[in-house]
């Protein structure tokens, strides 16, 4: 089936589009740091949950402490009738994420509406791209930046949404729009069709996969490097040489919460690429006659399975938790994002589809 | 914990021992030292497998024609060095032995009919040969004799079983080896 | 009575990570006064430590790298070749060290046997602690529910219940047996691969169309057996390519990409058997009697006839051309002559499928043969064929021969090129494709599926349950009971928890004012 030309150039404008929206939301979000609504005081009741949250950080468990600098003030909760409220203390029912969003103010309100637009532009240029070349659309390597950023922005908008994050916007957006940035200027391909050696419908199963993945350890990486840097202004505080306080530092999530949220991105996004190295194993067999041959991408996918496992053995062994399990975490997206560049395009293999040569 | 490690360690001696030590079968006589020519003693002589084909000159030809006769069967091909190297061996054993009622038959192997021709001139090789471009007739005896690739010879007794076989560039010392043992048993 | 305990350690009193400094044992030998015994028990304790497993898993990693960065043996044998000529100083070296065979070497081979060892060293003692703890009941609820990381109170107007009522209540095993099933499946893939590499074996075929091949290992261009596998447990069918299409796009941006390959077969599973048809395609290979056979590439085979002095045809036949890497299968070949007369004759040649003259040299333009000529350089003298020294079909070795022809001559279908001095004469009759087959048989090739999607599921598992344990307390309270509710979570990698928590809250605290208690509803 012929190539369409038209969708393509559409999927371009959408993308285009994007970017753009993207940025803005990425300017809201900055702006949020720097003129958003100060966080308010806690009230009486939503002062019960603050003290909650400090005692159970001091327990060290896991739980959506996260609420603690993002809830403004307690929701109203009807009081059962004829109950006495003295001894009362039930655990206090979330907040509906609307009204949690409308709270926390203008800048932020903005910001995720402009995300939203974006994601939803960025998530018509992927279905238009595939549309016009009649196959999945990540068939080669700026088909495949162009998808997998996508599923950083809508796993991170979930993320958002569902624990309030704001205060991380402004870095993974702005990771987005870089890297989609630079996929547009380096690796642009048109739209074509595919050796034959690529039909088959295990290309969707197992690039799927790998897309997926890819985008949820991005969203993990951006999480990591943010951690990093809370963590070494802590370190610094407490060694004297950083005064305390720093308005940023401040407004961001606190290093449990960091460190909680990206382990859980990473929990999510494990299995995914786990699954993916064994499709791609599958279709590798259907293709090539051997299941694991250790060509180089396959070679490289396996070390970045390892890394990724590495960190999660990391968080459960003493002296590993913390600042070297996220060390851990970046060596593997490094190696993830070496095997898309450098082994897919220059390391020759049976791998080299990435139509970038 | 002591106990156990002495019964492992037992465990696995005696499966190393059975490992290495099944090698050697009996009823195999390696002429060389090793198995590149080997003679099989009566009675653990494989069965030749059956084959109908044509020669190169185009007539029709079985094996099972030759039964009553000691055969030396040939697979070579000219594209072969090896089997180029022992022609004029094989050919000189065939002057040796054919009036004494030895057949020789060639199987040419993944040739073309004018390079088979062309050796056949070439190396004045007096006996015909069946062309198996297939490689089908190297199947079937694969399954009775380790037949592993070109030049291999088998002399086949009167009876049909393979008496011996060189599965390498066939020297004459070596087929006369064999086949004063298959003619001078009287098969 | 379980108290809550200090933070860093698992609230869950079953037995601590190994790491833990709590457990008991002696970190390090102490005292000197330790033996054999205790030794290699401290050994064994180090080596399943997660610490240990963290270690060994990096260098897992690290020692994978080389095995992508430098050409391997089993993948580009020509690639090491290459950079031994490259690197002649620094090749023996790399050598070696077993990098040119990472994964085969033996120190990568102890890198992964020791990391299973210490998951298996781990893993079972784990499995035993499991299935303890499940048939165990959970432990007395403690007294300071608050204290604990989730809880709420509500009070209730039921009659002031006795002191010291409390229920408890555990969940979430399979978290566990997910985590256990997820090691135990990865050492099923690393025992899959070992009976792979024993019972499977790799071939590989070029296969003219119009001929027929046997599996046999005489008739295999490649034979790389399994070390338990002999020539014996080849499969015994043949295959005919009967035709061969390849079709390339013809026009736009992507000219000259492949669109379709697809080649029309006939085999018979054993001698004699019954004659079948099928199709081979990449991506759809075949399987025969227990074999796959897979289509991994194509090319031409121009045909060629050659007579030599005396008039006699001592050649016909077509002969395979390999694709070279300039791309739109401009393919080079030899043709070996051995029994011309009075000289061996040999050729070298390029096929060239579109064949466009550029500039006085001849250059394809396209994969499809529209425009099919050849380009031959002759020679006559001694092949080396004659020595018994086994030579590559595709390589001409003119060292013993002199060349016939000064310039290369370009023939197409049908032209004859005649050789100087009467040596004869060679004509391009024709060509036609080959396909490059693969067979392969991996007996281990489902087990470490099956082990693969089991390691999927046990990891899953592993993340999306939590281990957690709710108490309920009642006491007197003010106008009536009082009920204390308490939980808490293992590692809770998915979140919801809390959630749970919640409603299992919410849900108590209605049954009580529902007035569902047994001693309302007699009243």
């Amino acid at each position: 089936m012929p190539v369409n030309v038209a969708l393509g150039h559409v999927s371009n404008a959408f993308l285009i589009a994007a970017l753009v929206i993207y940025s803005l939301s990425v300017v809201a979000f900055a702006g949020d740091f720097a003129y958003g609504r100060p966080r308010r005081a806690a009230t009486a009741r939503g002062q019960q949950a603050q003290d909650r949250a400090a005692a159970l950080a001091a327990v060290g468990a896991p739980g959506r402490a996260a609420q603690a600098p993002a809830v403004p003030e307690a929701p109203g909760v009807p009081e059962p009738a004829g109950e006495p409220a003295a001894s009362d203390s039930m655990p206090e029912p979330e907040m509906p994420a609307l009204r949690a969003i409308r709270e926390a103010g203008r800048w932020v309100l903005a910001a995720v509406v402009l995300s939203l637009a974006g994601v939803t532009a960025h998530t018509a240029a992927v279905v238009t791209r595939g549309l016009a070349v009649h196959r999945a659309p990540w068939g080669n390597m700026y088909e495949f930046i162009t998808a997998l950023t996508c599923v950083a922005a809508i796993f991170f908008l979930v993320v958002l949404i569902r624990y309030r994050a704001w205060t991380l916007g402004v870095f993974v957006m702005g990771a987005v729009v870089v890297t989609l940035g630079l996929a547009e200027t380096l690796v642009y391909t048109a739209a074509g069709e595919l050796v034959p050696a690529l039909q088959s419908y295990w290309l969707d199963i197992h690039v799927t996969a790998m897309t997926l993945a890819t985008g949820i350890f991005f969203v993990a990486a951006v999480l990591g490097f943010v951690y990093l840097w809370v963590d070494r202004y802590a370190r610094r505080v407490a060694a004297g040489r950083a005064a305390p306080g720093n308005g940023i530092v401040r407004r961001l999530p606190s290093i449990e919460q960091l460190d909680r949220l990206t382990y859980r991105t990473i929990v999510f996004g494990f299995p995914v690429w786990t699954f993916g190295v064994i499709a791609g194993a599958i279709w590798a067999d259907q293709a090539w006659g051997r299941y694991w041959g250790w060509d180089p991408v396959e070679t490289w996918a396996f070390i970045t399975w390892v890394l990724y496992a590495s960190f999660l053995h990391a968080r459960a062994t003493a002296g590993w938790r913390g600042r070297r399990a996220h060390y851990i975490q970046l060596l593997g997206f490094t190696s993830l994002i070496f095997n898309i560049l450098i082994v897919q395009t220059f390391i020759a293999g049976l791998h080299s589809y990435a139509g970038v040569g | 914990m002591l106990a156990a490690a002495v019964v492992t360690a037992a465990l696995l001696a005696v499966a190393l021992v059975a490992a290495f030590a099944g090698g050697g079968s009996s009823g195999v006589t390696y002429l060389d030292g090793n198995d590149t020519a080997v003679l099989y003693a009566s009675g653990h002589r494989p069965l030749a497998p059956e084959f109908s084909s044509t020669t190169l000159a185009g007539t029709p030809m079985r094996l099972s024609s030759y039964r009553g006769q000691v055969v030396v069967l040939n697979f070579w091909g000219s594209w072969c060095p090896p089997c180029r190297a022992e022609a004029p061996a094989l050919a000189a054993v065939a002057r040796h032995y054919q009036p004494g009622g030895v057949s020789f038959l060639g199987v040419d192997e993944r040739d073309s009919q004018a390079s088979a021709e062309a050796f056949v001139r070439n190396f004045g090789v007096a006996y015909p040969s069946v062309s198996d471009p297939s490689q089908v007739i190297a199947l079937d005896f694969s399954a009775v004799v380790p037949l592993a690739g070109t030049p291999t010879t088998l002399v086949i007794d009167p009876s049909g079983h393979i008496a011996g076989a060189v599965f390498e560039s066939a020297t004459y010392s070596e087929l006369a080896a064999i086949l004063a043992k298959v003619t001078g048993k009287g098969g | 009575m379980t108290d809550v305990r200090a933070p860093e350690t698992d609230p869950f009193d079953a037995a601590a990570e190994p790491d833990d400094p709590s457990r008991p044992g002696p970190a390090s030998p102490a005292g000197g006064a330790f033996g054999l015994a205790g030794w290699l028990k401290w050994a064994w304790r180090q080596l399943t430590s997660m610490r240990i497993a963290l270690v060994l898993l990096f260098l897992l990693a690290l020692g994978s790298v080389p095995g992508s960065m430098l050409p391997q043996q089993g993948n580009n044998p020509s690639g090491v070749q290459q950079y031994f000529v490259s690197h002649p100083a620094l090749a023996p070296w790399l050598n070696h060290l077993g990098l040119f065979n990472v994964f085969g070497a033996p120190w990568f081979a102890a890198i992964y046997l020791l990391l299973f060892v210490s998951l298996v060293g781990c893993v079972v003692p784990r499995t035993f602690r499991l299935a303890g703890s499940a048939r165990t009941l959970p432990p007395r609820a403690p007294r300071h529910l608050a204290r604990l990381p989730r809880s709420a109170e509500y009070a209730t107007a039921l009659p002031p219940a006795e002191a010291g009522i409390w229920v408890s209540a555990e969940k979430g095993y399979l978290r566990e047996a997910g985590n256990l099933l997820f090691h135990l499946a990865l050492l099923g893939v690393l025992v899959s691969v070992a009976l792979g590499g024993l019972f499977g074996y790799k071939a590989d075929r070029l296969l003219v169309q119009g001929t027929t091949f046997a599996d046999t290992a005489s008739a295999l261009d490649e034979f790389h057996p399994g070390r338990l596998v002999t020539a014996a447990d080849l499969a015994p069918f043949t295959i005919t390519l009967n035709k061969f299409d390849a079709s390339y796009i013809a026009s736009g941006s992507q000219r000259g990409q492949p669109a379709a390959f697809d080649a029309q077969i006939g085999y018979t599973e054993q001698p004699g058997g019954p004659a079948r048809t099928g199709h081979l395609e990449v991506n759809r290979p075949l399987s025969i009697d227990g074999a796959t056979v897979y289509l991994i590439g194509h090319g031409y085979a121009p045909r060629f006839k050659v007579t030599d002095a005396r008039g006699q045809v001592v050649y016909d036949a077509p002969t395979p051309f390999i694709a070279g890497t300039t791309g739109n299968f401009m393919s080079e070949g030899v043709v070996k002559v051995p029994d011309a007369r009075p000289e061996q004759l040999g050729f070298t040649g390029v096929f060239v499928p579109t064949a466009v003259d550029v500039g006085g040299t001849l250059e394809s333009v396209f994969p499809a043969a529209d425009n099919p000529v050849v380009s031959l350089i002759a020679y006559a003298g001694n092949l080396g064929t004659n020595d018994g020294v086994s030579q590559s079909v595709y390589q001409l070795d003119t060292s013993g021969m002199q060349r016939l022809t000064t310039s290369p001559q370009v023939l197409q279908q049908g032209q004859s090129l005649k050789l100087p001095g009467g040596q004869g004469t060679i004509t391009f009759t024709g060509y036609v494709p080959w396909v490059s087959l693969a067979i392969t048989h991996d007996p281990g090739q489902l087990p470490a599926l099956i082990c693969g999607i089991a390691a999927l599921g046990g990891l899953l598992l592993s993340f999306m349950i939590r281990r957690r344990r709710v108490f309920v307390r009642a006491r007197s309270g003010e106008n009536g009971t009082t009920v204390q509710v308490g939980g808490l979570a293992r590692t809770d990698a998915s979140g919801g928890f809390e959630a749970e928590f919640a409603s299992l809250a919410a849900e108590l605290r209605a049954a009580c004012q529902q007035g569902r208690h047994p001693q309302r509803e007699a009243e």
